[in-house]
């Protein structure tokens, strides 16, 4: 079976989105509670982090930025 | 204005732990207020380019093709992941797991890497192949190549702090009690992380 460089390059990025969200999801999870200005700004970035996989994957789908080839 | 001070005749070992419980919480808000500064040099450049971009008769300009979503799109999820390694190279540090804190911090440096590895390869693709210069493309050219390098060059900076740091880490600088710079360092890198989906998105996706 053949699998062109963009179609496998897009594979791994859903693959490797989703990966990365359920882990970064799970770290936010687990440090909700945790105190101090430190972990309310990595709770922060664990969010924006789940944000940027869930468009990595949607980018990887094809969903965001499937723009038309130029004649 | 909070100041530390150290008792004098104070320079051993308890005295340096007091010094540090002292100034902590300042170099945090130091660090804060420096990961701020750079969100406001990252935010104007955007919303330079943004308005740039909306002042013009479509985008791309004529003459220059889409960017590559699919490459990006890898390249974004590696160093999305290096994100989520590096938290739990800190969290490892911090239950004092130095043999996971290693692996984790160690792949968080592999994966920073990879993705300047595909920035280069993207930067060659753009420059060699599709004549998209920084000087000769116009706004889109001259736009895309000081955002996506200011990020490059944080990003080589972070993987050298990432270094630094681990080479410390393994030489006892840090202890289970005593790692603001881990810290730091896990706050810079996050920093990049999320500075890279702003410009994913206005660059690849929108």
């Amino acid at each position: 079976m053949h699998i062109d460089p963009p179609t496998f390059e897009r594979t791994i990025a859903i693959i490797g989105g989703i990966v990365v969200g359920v882990v970064s999801a799970k770290a936010l999870k687990d440090d909700w509670t945790t105190p101090g200005i430190e972990n309310h700004v990595f709770k922060i970035m664990l969010g924006l982090l789940c944000l940027g996989a869930v468009i990595a994957i949607f980018a990887g789908a094809g969903v965001l930025g499937n723009f038309p080839k130029a004649a | 204005m909070a100041v530390a001070t150290l008792p004098h005749g104070a320079a051993d070992h308890g005295g340096a732990d007091q010094l540090y419980i002292e100034t902590r919480s300042l170099r945090l808000q130091g660090f804060l207020l420096f990961l701020i500064s750079d969100c406001v040099l990252f935010s104007s450049f955007i919303f330079a380019y943004l308005y740039m971009r909306n002042s013009g008769q479509g985008w791309p300009p004529p003459g220059i093709q889409h960017l590559d979503v699919a490459f990006a799109s890898l390249n974004s999820v590696v160093l999305f992941g290096s994100g989520a390694t590096m938290h739990y190279a800190l969290e490892n540090w911090k239950h004092n797991h130095f043999n996971r804190y290693a692996f984790f911090m160690l792949l968080t440096i592999v994966l920073g890497a990879g993705f300047l590895s595909g920035q280069a390869y993207e930067y060659h693709h753009l420059i060699f192949d599709e004549k998209v210069t920084w000087a000769g493309s116009g706004i889109f050219g001259a736009s895309f190549f000081t955002l996506t390098g200011m990020h490059g060059f944080h990003v080589s900076v972070g993987v050298l702090y990432l270094i630094i740091l681990f080479l410390q880490s393994v030489h006892g600088v840090y202890t289970k009690d005593k790692f603001f710079g881990l810290t730091a360092g896990t706050l810079y890198w996050h920093f990049v992380d999320v500075i890279w989906v702003v410009l994913f998105s206005i660059f690849y996706l929108i």
